[in-house]
């Protein structure tokens, strides 16, 4: 037949184009030519998910509202509409205060570590075998790439791409993403990296895996890791908490030991976020982690020789804003 | 709708872009976003593709899937290479438009080909990445997530197929008025979504 003809012609246009913009776009790595579409991307798609978002903010009852089964019965379906509008600003408003709890302590968090923040919130999240989630903060409010993002709990990754109103986060727990980390109490640094989209093995518990570089020095389970700072303070400011580790695996005959830490941030359901636009005038070290559950108040002093005066005082009003 | 020329065929085009825009916004916005165990989710636009190939031939199903993999290729939280989507769903679109013709012939045929659509998506979209040695996309990964992706794509279908057709057969009814002038395979496979979501 002659539609199968220009099915079959039009297929094979198309495929070749996609080979094309794969094979352009992998070749081009980060300055790819094709960057332009994504940035287009972003400027049509951003405000439509920042709209979507805000409207679908209650995600379950949504799917609910969405398979709900088709009546005929129009009156039924009108009553329903307005009681699911006025669930909705209810709702909405809980929503709303929640957030505004959640901004409190982030302000708290970011206010300790001496960063400086642009609050967002995070409207949709990456498909496939990514981990990357859009925030609704972008370009214009000051937002760049490279950037840490963090939340009231600690570290959730950093910026890749900024769009005008949006800004794409790598999460920590994507297998691409590594963060120099370092041990509480030492100086011990190492490598975290993430295992993959929401940390798939394991249940999802420790989505991050921990490497010290020096294979004999000491780590045990339950100590917390905060960021190592990278060169420049970007992409990652220093001082951020990550996690605390969970167990320890020593491969045989490896040369690093691995850890599996479990993050402080809930990466399956984060709302508000902040982009740290500016680095504190000094390293926090210790001073962001929350209070520890057992005392052990004379470690935070050996950390580190010189800037221990700083750190001090920062521990005594932490437990006011902590919890 | 627009009084075209052509008002069916501009018509279609305008409900298969619409039903495309509409998946790809809900599939980064609330599908992505749902805590699921094992941290994966349906995928709503290869469902979305695959019943409007189903519905409208091959010719629609190889456009729209391109269309919509490149939309996804570069909507905002997007960070895999350009055109890994936009091959696969057209690919896809193709192969479950050629199972358009078959509808009248067999009654299960739609379940099976949403099904079969959703497995070769998915693993379709693991090889591109492991073709291009995408370190998230390695083995391991891979083997975990794909059976699971494939099971809830199977049980989300039902509802995306569903809600397809509401929109094209709205969309129809106020075109032609009649319900029993469909054309015969996407009449079948109506009737039969209908009597498959019911229970």
């Amino acid at each position: 037949m002659d539609d199968t003809r220009r099915t079959r012609t039009v297929l094979g246009v198309l495929l070749v184009v996609a080979l094309a913009m794969i094979t352009i776009d992998y070749r081009g790595g980060a300055d790819s030519p094709l960057r332009g579409l994504r940035g287009a991307g972003a400027a049509v798609f951003g405000p439509v998910e920042s709209a979507s978002a805000s409207v679908v903010r209650p995600v379950g009852n949504t799917f609910d509202a969405i398979t709900d089964a088709p009546g005929e019965r129009r009156r039924a379906d009108r009553l329903e509409r307005e009681n699911q509008q006025l669930r909705e600003q209810l709702r909405a408003s809980r929503l709303d205060a929640g957030s505004a709890q959640q901004l409190d302590r982030l302000l708290g968090t970011a206010g300790m570590g001496g960063y400086r923040i642009v609050a967002a919130q995070v409207i949709s999240a990456g498909q496939g075998f990514e981990d990357t989630v859009t925030i609704n903060a972008g370009g214009r409010s000051g937002v760049k790439p490279d950037m840490t993002v963090m939340s009231a709990d600690g570290l959730v990754g950093r910026v890749t791409r900024v769009g005008p109103t949006t800004a794409t986060v790598l999460l920590a727990t994507d297998l691409t993403s590594t963060v120099g980390a370092r041990l509480e109490d030492s100086k011990e640094i190492g490598i975290v990296q993430g295992r993959g989209r929401r940390g798939v093995g394991d249940g999802g518990q420790t989505p991050l895996r921990y490497q010290l570089l020096d294979a004999n020095a000491p780590m045990r389970a339950g100590q917390r890791l905060v960021t190592l700072g990278s060169q420049g303070e970007r992409p990652y400011v220093p001082g951020v908490p990550i996690g605390e580790i969970v167990r320890i695996d020593r491969p045989e005959g490896g040369l690093t030991r691995t850890a599996y830490v479990r993050p402080f941030v809930a990466f399956t359901s984060l709302d508000v976020v902040a982009v740290v636009v500016a680095p504190p005038k000094s390293d926090p070290h210790d001073g962001v982690l929350p209070p520890k559950p057992a005392p052990s108040p004379s470690a935070t002093a050996t950390a580190s020789a010189e800037p221990a005066g700083k750190a001090s005082p920062k521990p005594s009003g932490k437990p006011a804003k902590g919890d | 709708m627009l009084n075209a020329p052509e008002p069916s065929a501009t018509g279609r085009n305008l409900t298969a872009a619409l039903v495309i825009v509409v998946a790809l916004v809900l599939q980064v916005s609330v599908a992505n976003r749902l805590p699921l165990p094992g941290g994966v989710t349906p995928d709503l636009v290869l469902l979305a593709v695959v019943a409007l190939a189903l519905v409208n031939g091959s010719l629609t199903g190889v456009v729209t899937g391109f269309c919509a993999g490149l939309a996804a290729d570069i909507i905002p939280p997007a960070d895999h290479t350009i055109g890994r989507y936009a091959l696969v769903y057209c690919l896809i679109g193709y192969v479950c438009g050629l199972a358009a013709t078959e509808m009248d012939r067999q009654s299960i045929v739609p379940f099976l080909a949403v099904a079969l659509g959703a497995l070769a998506g998915t693993v379709l979209y693991a090889l591109t990445g492991m073709m291009l040695g995408d370190p998230r996309a390695s083995f391991t990964v891979v083997a975990r997530m794909v059976p699971l992706q494939v099971l809830y794509d199977v049980i989300a279908s039902p509802f995306v197929v569903w809600a397809v057709l509401r929109v094209t057969r709205r969309y129809d009814r106020g075109d032609r008025g009649r319900r029993d002038r469909f054309s015969l395979p996407a009449a079948r496979y109506r009737a039969m979504s209908g009597r498959g979501t019911s229970r």
